[in-house]
């Protein structure tokens, strides 16, 4: 849709809080100035399983500068923290479940005095057998990671009748796809303040993506009142999921609880690296049939996920790989399961895609199989099998509306066709051989199946000044600039005239988190009501002040006017005094959540999403066949964002998720206990980016603001199988497992014959 | 904790600096927390991310790497020093319009990267770009928006990386 119509969105303004980045304004937490803060820092678990004996805090509380050690019987309240099931203790009481586990929070007056008294608490541990691989959790007789058992959950997909399509199948390909854990790495290590204010309210600023959840957990830690407490989000250095967990708020809350005094702890890198969550690592066994002209009729897929010692997001992440393990295909026959399991591993929880992004492996490279059995052309095979309006998913859930799938197809066609002609028909060195790939996914906008609305406040002032409330952590994808150009929109403003507050549980209400590419379209259509009741409240007075009917009034930089006679008009000033001396209401609140059916928890059955956006990344690769190595040229990345808000803020997000598939593909692995510090994982740098060509699909979401969906998460899911298949492309042998890192291409390259070949000509 | 002090005199962002330090501390510790300069950030500690970027006589170096002993008799400059009285340098500029900010923590050392280089090289090309900004860390942009803001701060009008250049 032409961007015309719109005053502000669809533009690429400056974004909100650039200057002060490029500047360096002290606005992450650790560069906050705080009078007599003491500094914490946790004893962590030794063991990656061992019953508590005991602790003794007598040597740290002996070390100067030292003011107190805390441990689990120091928490006033419960001390249980998970946003979706609660089974993490903020202090271990009687076990530790990973290495990652702090037993005991320091408070000191020097960095230095913090870190003597972490090494000289002494726990005594008994230790017990752990287990990490979650196949081998599942096992009879294993570990017990929880006293409820090491199945977190177990999330199904039935539709139609497998066996039954399996058995007319033409083709059958099973493979079986593994995914390492990936560490968010996030710049911004985890940080936080706090302080009591004048009133004993105790303030914490954190890096979170979610304050008020941050609010609700500190509440509940320490059993206060609401009041009692307050989240501010600070400026946030990235968080990708990670920071959707209780990761230093919890510590600074108790912290101030007992000390009334302010306090800081920022992680180390390595302490972030140990101590935050991963992504899932899977195992997925996947099953699929095609019949003769390449339409997929039934797959079956089972997936074992690791969610380490404890649950975090991990239910959500199962249920979101049980929904999208089809990928953005209609497949009439499905029988799908996710199991997430406890082990001692350090846990997992959210990261960028939930689990879709391990499931498009397995279903891209299927796809790339089939087509290659049926000798078809993958992209052929993606157009004939990719959803369109109408299809019914695997939940049963009917596609009506900005389904832009083809469309992406459509969109990476002409680079991708030119690259499979030209690009690979030119000549390389011998030990080079290029590749082409292709992957498309989906992705459902918001939490899955259950409620997660969000809330935003705009008020104007007798000045006809408007304030724009809003609990939505920005974290770096710049919310706060498409929300402000969202209410913007509303009421004719630039988005940069009007104020914001955001994420402070003192003054805003609850946006929900910072995930699940919901933001945009779920904050943002709580935003856009509230701007849109102000904006009725102003038209209404405005006819009565220009007796012209409100059809023909329009909102235009800060007056209300009629769109036939410009000249007749009214400032908001006016119209602000006007209504508040009548007793009116200038500041209104909108809520939206998005309409979904929980699903069946034996079926599946339900509308697990309002919306889903959609993908499709095309990959050209070179591969080194004597040393392994693979470097990525280009992708091609044509996404359907509904609308895109701001042009620029999608085009980075597209590029950041390309950067983030580029380290999933071919050289992210965390291995706890060996990955300590950034020596040990390496994620791309710009020498290993490709040249991106982003392609944005506007196929308007009726339900969204000014049609938006979302990008963040979609941003990385096609990358890493488009790679893997453009290696595929390459070598005329597949990778199963990521990351495709050197030794597993040169095992590719042997195994195909190439590295011989070229060996032997050299 | 040691018990001894060294005296380190450097030139900062133009400014006659004069400092009592402990031996121990890095670069990076004497800008935060000795003279309260927060604008170079701390993202891993061991010369890995490039957060902690700081020109040395013209030369881009991981602040904290280098002992804050060795800033004695050097010229320093540090983000703080880009931006004149409330007006952004050009290539905070060129970053701005760019889009090349997005959770903002590595920028400062991207800056200092990119300051280095276009003082070096006024025109630099793709890959001395690349190689510049090799040694920072950014995980949100996938470095696109950063590598034309760059381009465009050394004069080259492209508007992002077109489809010729790959």
């Amino acid at each position: 849709m032409s961007n015309d119509r719109y005053h502000t969105v669809g533009k690429s303004i400056f974004r909100r809080g650039a200057k002060e980045r490029l500047t360096g304004k002290p606005i992450f937490c650790a560069d906050m100035e705080l009078e007599n803060v003491l500094y914490l820092k946790a004893v962590r678990s030794r063991h990656p399983h061992a019953g508590i004996l005991g602790i003794d805090t007598t040597a740290a509380l002996s070390i100067p500068d030292v003011v107190q050690v805390f441990t689990a019987k120091d928490i006033p309240g419960k001390n249980l923290m998970g946003i979706i099931n609660k089974d993490q203790p903020l202090l271990a009481e009687d076990k530790v479940r990973s290495l990652a586990d702090p037993v005991a929070l320091v408070a000191a007056r020097t960095p230095q005095a913090a870190e003597l008294a972490v090494a000289a608490v002494s726990v005594d541990y008994d230790p017990l057998p752990a287990v990490f691989d979650p196949e081998e959790a599942l096992a009879p007789g294993a570990p017990k990671i929880h006293a409820k058992g090491n199945v977190l959950v177990q999330k199904k997909v039935r539709r139609g009748d497998v066996a039954a399509a399996f058995e007319k199948a033409h083709t059958i390909v099973e493979k079986t796809y593994r995914t390492s854990a990936i560490e968010h790495t996030y710049l911004e290590p985890d940080a936080g303040v706090g302080f009591p204010d004048e009133d004993g309210t105790l303030v914490i600023y954190a890096s979170t993506q979610n304050p008020h959840y941050d609010h609700k957990e500190v509440v509940s830690l320490l059993g206060v009142e609401d009041h009692a407490v307050r989240i501010i989000q600070a400026a946030t250095g990235g968080g990708f999921g990670s920071k959707l967990d209780m990761n230093v708020q919890g510590f600074i809350g108790l912290a101030l609880y007992h000390l009334k005094q302010p306090v800081r702890y920022v992680y180390t890198r390595e302490e972030a690296y140990l101590a935050t969550a991963k992504r899932h690592p899977f195992v997925i066994h996947m099953k699929t049939g095609a019949d003769e002209t390449g339409r997929i009729t039934a797959m079956q897929m089972k997936a074992v996920c690791n969610t380490g010692a404890y649950g975090s997001y991990g239910i959500a992440v199962a249920s979101r790989a049980a929904v999208h393990a089809t990928g953005p295909y209609a497949i009439d026959n499905v029988d799908l399961e996710c199991t997430a399991v406890y082990t001692n591993h350090p846990f997992c929880g959210a990261m960028r895609g939930f689990g879709t992004p391990q499931m498009a492996l397995a279903h891209e490279s299927q796809m790339d199989i089939h087509a290659r059995a049926l000798d078809m052309d993958p992209l052929e095979i993606r157009v004939l099998n990719g959803v369109k309006k109408g299809t019914v998913t695997a939940t049963g859930q009917e596609l009506v509306h900005s389904i832009g799938f083809q469309d992406c197809l459509a969109a990476v066609t002409p680079e991708y066709r030119k690259a499979g002609t030209d690009w690979l028909s030119e000549p390389t060195p011998p030990h080079i051989r290029r590749g082409v790939g292709i992957a498309g996914m989906w992705y459902g906008i918001g939490n899955t199946g259950v409620q997660n609305p969000s809330t935003a406040r705009v008020a104007m002032d007798r000045n006809g000044q408007v304030t724009l409330f809003t609990g939505c952590a920005d974290i770096g994808q710049g919310s706060t600039t498409i929300l402000s150009q969202i209410a913007g929109e509303a009421l004719g403003l630039d988005a940069m005239d009007i104020h914001v507050v955001v994420a402070d549980t003192k003054y805003t209400t609850n946006a929900g988190a910072t995930s699940a590419s919901r933001q945009t379209y779920i904050s943002g259509n709580a935003v856009k009501q509230a701007a849109d009741k102000l904006a009725d409240v102003l038209l209404t007075e405005a006819v009565n002040y220009l007796k012209v009917k409100k059809a023909d009034l329009r909102l235009e930089n800060g007056s209300v006017r009629d769109a036939r006679h410009p000249e007749k008009q009214v400032g908001f000033v006016r119209l602000a005094s006007r209504i508040l001396d009548k007793g009116g209401e200038l500041s209104w609140q909108g809520y939206f959540d998005p309409e979904t059916v929980p699903l069946d928890p034996e079926t599946g059955d339900g509308i697990p999403y309002t919306t889903y956006a959609f993908a499709c990344h095309a990959a050209c690769v070179e591969v080194d066949v004597l040393t392994g190595e693979t470097s990525v040229r280009r992708v091609i990345a044509a996404h359907d964002v509904g609308k895109a808000i701001h042009p620029e803020n999608v085009i980075g997000q597209i590029c950041g998720g390309v950067a983030m598939g580029v380290g999933f593909a071919l050289m992210e692995a965390f291995v706890p206990g060996e990955t300590i510090s950034m020596n040990d994982y390496h994620i791309p740098t710009a020498a290993d980016m490709p040249c991106v060509i982003p392609i944005i699909v506007e196929a308007a979401e009726p339900s969204g603001p000014f049609g938006a969906k979302g990008v963040g998460e979609p941003a990385l899911i096609p990358t890493a199988p488009a790679i893997v298949n453009a290696v595929s492309n390459a070598l005329g042998k597949r990778i199963y497992a990521l990351p495709a890192s050197l030794e597993r291409v040169l095992d590719a390259s042997i195994a195909s014959g190439h590295f011989n070949n070229c060996y032997q000509e050299s | 904790m040691t018990q001894t002090s060294v005296t380190v005199k450097f030139t900062l962002n133009g400014k006659e600096t004069v400092k009592d330090i402990s031996p121990e501390q890095s670069a990076l510790q004497v800008i935060r927390d000795e003279l309260g300069m927060k604008g170079t950030k701390e993202g891993c500690g061991i010369g890995e991310c490039g957060a902690c970027t700081i020109e040395v006589n013209n030369q881009a170096v991981n602040a904290c790497l280098m002992f804050g002993v060795q800033l004695d008799g050097c010229r320093v400059m540090t983000v703080e020093g880009l931006a004149e009285e409330g007006r952004l340098h050009p290539i905070q500029e060129k970053f701005l319009a760019g889009h090349a900010v997005q959770c903002g923590f590595c920028t400062p050392g991207l800056l200092m990267s990119t300051h280095a280089l276009l003082g070096e090289n006024a025109e630099p090309d793709d890959s001395q770009i690349v190689q510049a900004i090799s040694g920072n860390i950014c995980r949100c942009t996938g470095y696109q928006q950063i590598f034309s803001s760059v381009r465009a701060a050394g004069g080259q009008h492209v508007q992002g990386r077109g489809q010729e250049d790959c």
